[in-house]
């Protein structure tokens, strides 16, 4: 897929072994990030992140559901990723289904919380209107436009900017109903509730290219690796999801060496993710 | 249902023979070949080309032209509704080809023989015209290529709604099962490439509607061109001549 | 074989209203529950595995963990289809599905479509994939039944398979799960377990070479409790290693005599 001499691999690994990358950059450095919120206007919210030539759009919409009888005090949120075959011609058809189903399941894992919903970046219970009976169901649909590595650490970032955008019409529950009746709801067009994003981890990926590990890869440095892990770590520091990546083997200590790296780093990137959206959104009311 | 008011305004505020606003941008997509964004109102659709290279399939290799190859998606964002939709269903299949042999026959295919060019669109939004909107932005793209074309294929949209030539049909127009006729228009040659229309009309506003579209396709081709020189001007000056 | 009749009636009632009345498997401030099935919290279910279960195959795979029963069946080494490009390496092609009557509501296996490609990520590092070039190996695995921890029992059988099959890998891989419920860590949990669990950690490694392969992680977790998961997975792998090889020590034994 990627066509690379055996002087240009050379050149990227030998890169990496010296702290320097082919664009100049640290091992733990990221490509500037840029914020774009609002940019799908059907949406309840919205971004675009462009990280390099990685180019990927969240959005959220918010439908009116009825919450599943083994957990009735909570709302849904699903997350769908489709690759689109203007990033690669390789997602052409059916070929980018793949890496769609891989980085959904990714992204699920990372954000959504164990299936009781506990650690789970969005709260759940949050998005009943009356329990048991109605709920908001979050669909989060992602597009990669652009892929230049690292498409999941951008995914997760869209999401949690898009998440900020997002608002929820308030809901008025029209009294009387009572028993197994459905109640009737009356959807506010002026008020919106905004979420709370502040507990939305962050998605890390640090990939192993010979003995070092790198953030932020470049699908170049993305085709020398050995093997990789997406750490998805919240603001206190605590892992709400792990997935490697990647054939190779790893000792276990160096697994657990990747995540206090990965801790470090993702402390860097909350601060600098949540300015960079707090601008886009202050860019956005002024527009 | 009332599409044009008694004052003479749409439902949008428009004039009947008003465009949308539209705007383009080149190299939307930075691993692309070539790439462009194109937005009619609300509508906003991104194409990406990758090519001339190898033909990955050698079974479609031609030998004395090019093959191309186009594929239309939607994003599960994109209309107003949310669905998820299988990749290829009917539609998207129809438009692809649309757009494949619209863009075919303005390219100078003879002189790329045994290669491809793929041509992928994106529809980011959707509000009626993607056709139309697809084309635009798939020529502002092979033109980023640096594809050789006989010349600027541009597509606009008219109908017929309350008696009255609409320019430039926005969703609710689109749906409202009146005559849309779509054209795709090379301006410098002058000539049609792409008619489409659905449901009926006398041959006598047929001819009104049409040339309606080609008025608004020609004054696309002229935007384009605008985006085009004033895209050539940035490059020209980034290489500092 | 080890059915258990009686432990879990709710999973022959698929109505909701009957599944609204299930209660939690625990209660959060109860100190000393105890597991349904009456397992220590570290305490793995029985494993049973027998190779040579599919004639047709070139090699295969069954295996029984309480109620998780799957069956793997291992193809090849055949030629890649022409449409490929050349590789010098071998393919692995991996396809997991689940019988209609696996799961407790019919038909709800659909819903793992990553396992494919978690089966295909978890042996790919194993197998010396030089050893085959411009060929494909196909591992097809069908859950028959569904009783929790499906993907590493899979996994391990997986791995059995392939070895029954001759394929030369670095090691058997072997995998295991454990579910967080409240404070407690509680390994190879049953299907009942995880759906009420917390959080979830798979593992699956080459124990003799001591290398991870595939991790996955859900939930929150701090650093300690990563650890002691980790610690707890591995070694319950290499435990689970010394059944597998011995299962096919002695399918080697009874086919020399």
């Amino acid at each position: 897929m990627v066509g690379l001499s055996l002087g240009e691999k050379h050149f990227i690994q030998g890169g990496i072994a010296q702290d320097i990358r082919s664009d100049g950059r640290k091992r733990l450095t990221y490509r500037p990030i840029n914020v774009e919120t609002g940019v799908i206007p059907q949406a309840n919210g919205s971004a675009r992140i462009r990280m390099g030539a990685t180019d990927v759009i969240s959005t959220v919409k918010a439908e009116l559901g009825k919450p599943i009888s083994l957990q009735p005090d909570k709302g849904k949120v699903s997350i769908y990723v489709d690759c689109s075959p203007t990033a690669a011609p390789m997602f052409e058809g059916r070929g980018g289904e793949e890496l769609s189903t891989e980085l959904s399941v990714a992204l699920q894992r990372s954000l959504l919380g164990g299936k009781s919903g506990a650690g789970a970046g969005i709260d759940l219970s949050s998005l009943v209107v009356v329990e048991g009976k109605i709920c908001w169901d979050l669909y989060i649909d992602c597009l990669v436009v652009c892929s230049d590595g690292n498409l999941l650490d951008a995914l997760g970032a869209a999401i949690k900017a898009a998440l900020s955008n997002t608002g929820i019409p308030r809901v008025q529950v029209a009294a009387g109903a009572s028993g197994d009746e459905q109640p009737e709801v009356d959807i506010s067009d002026e008020e919106f509730l905004q979420f709370d994003t502040s507990d939305i981890p962050v998605i890390v990926t640090l990939t192993k290219v010979g003995r070092h590990y790198i953030v932020d890869a470049t699908t170049e440095e993305e085709s020398q690796m050995s093997s990789a892990i997406s750490i998805s770590v919240n603001r206190k520091g605590h892992i709400c999801g792990l997935t490697k990546r990647g054939g190779a083997g790893l000792d276990p200590s160096i697994v657990l060496d990747m995540i206090s790296v990965a801790k470090h780093v993702s402390e860097q990137l909350i601060n600098k993710l949540d300015s960079e959206i707090a601008a886009a959104e202050a860019g956005e009311d002024e527009s | 249902m009332e599409f044009v008011s008694l004052e003479g305004f749409r439902l949008d505020g428009r004039r009947p023979m008003e465009m949308r606003q539209i705007r383009a941008e080149i190299g939307a997509v930075a691993k692309a070949d070539g790439s462009a964004v194109f937005e009619m109102g609300n509508t906003k659709v991104i194409a990406a080309v990758y090519g001339p290279r190898e033909v990955q399939n050698r079974t479609q290799q031609i030998n004395d032209q090019a093959l191309v190859r186009c594929e239309y998606s939607m994003a599960n964002f994109s209309t107003g509704d949310r669905m998820r939709k299988p990749k290829g269903d009917r539609r998207s299949t129809e438009i692809s080809l649309v757009i494949r042999q619209t863009m075919e026959a303005c390219i100078l295919t003879h002189l790329m023989p045994r290669s491809q060019i793929d041509i992928f669109v994106q529809v980011l939004q959707a509000d009626g015209g993607t056709r139309s909107a697809c084309i635009n932005a798939a020529t502002l793209a092979l033109a980023d290529a640096g594809i050789p074309m006989r010349d600027l294929v541009t597509s606009c949209s008219s109908g017929y709604l309350n008696s009255t030539p609409l320019l430039d049909l926005n969703y609710v127009e689109d749906s409202a099962g009146g005559p849309d006729v779509t054209v795709g228009f090379l301006p410098k040659l002058d000539k049609v490439t792409l008619l489409q229309m659905d449901s009926k009309l006398p041959i006598d506003i047929f001819e009104n509607v049409m040339q309606l579209a080609i008025e608004g396709c020609k004054a696309i081709a002229n935007y384009i061109r605008e985006i085009m020189l004033e895209n050539t001007k940035q490059l020209e000056y980034r290489r500092g001549i | 074989m080890a059915g258990q009749p009686g432990t879990t009636p709710t999973t022959y009632s698929p109505s909701p209203t009957t599944q609204k009345t299930r209660k939690p498997i625990f209660n959060k401030d109860d100190v000393d529950w105890v597991r349904p099935d009456g397992r220590g919290f570290h305490q793995c279910r029985p494993a049973f595995f027998r190779t040579g279960a599919v004639n047709a195959a070139s090699g295969s795979a069954y295996a029984e963990f309480g109620n998780t029963k799957v069956i793997v069946s291992v193809f090849g080494p055949r030629e890649s289809k022409k449409a490929m490009m050349y590789s010098d390496l071998g393919r692995l092609n991996c396809s997991v599905s689940y019988t209609t009557f696996a799961t407790p509501v019919r038909g709800q296996g659909s819903e793992h479509k990553d396992f494919s490609s978690m089966l295909h990520k978890s042996l790919e590092g194993a197998i010396i994939l030089e050893t085959f070039p411009k060929t494909t190996v196909d591992v097809f695995a069908l859950v028959l039944e569904s009783g929790g921890s499906d993907l590493p029992v899979v996994i391990s059988c997986a791995s059995l398979a392939l070895a029954d099959a001759g394929i030369l890998m670095h090691d058997l891989v072997a995998s295991v799960s454990l579910s967080c419920l409240g404070k407690n860590l509680v390994i190879d949990p049953i299907l009942e377990e995880e759906s009420y669990q917390d959080g979830g950690l798979l593992i699956t490694c080459m124990p003799s070479r001591y290398e991870v392969t595939q991790l996955t992680v859900t939930g929150e977790w701090s650093t300690p409790k990563i650890n002691e998961g980790m610690q707890l997975c591995l070694d319950a792998c290499s435990k689970l290693a010394k059944i597998m090889r011995s299962c096919l020590k002695e399918a080697t034994s009874t086919s020399q005599e």
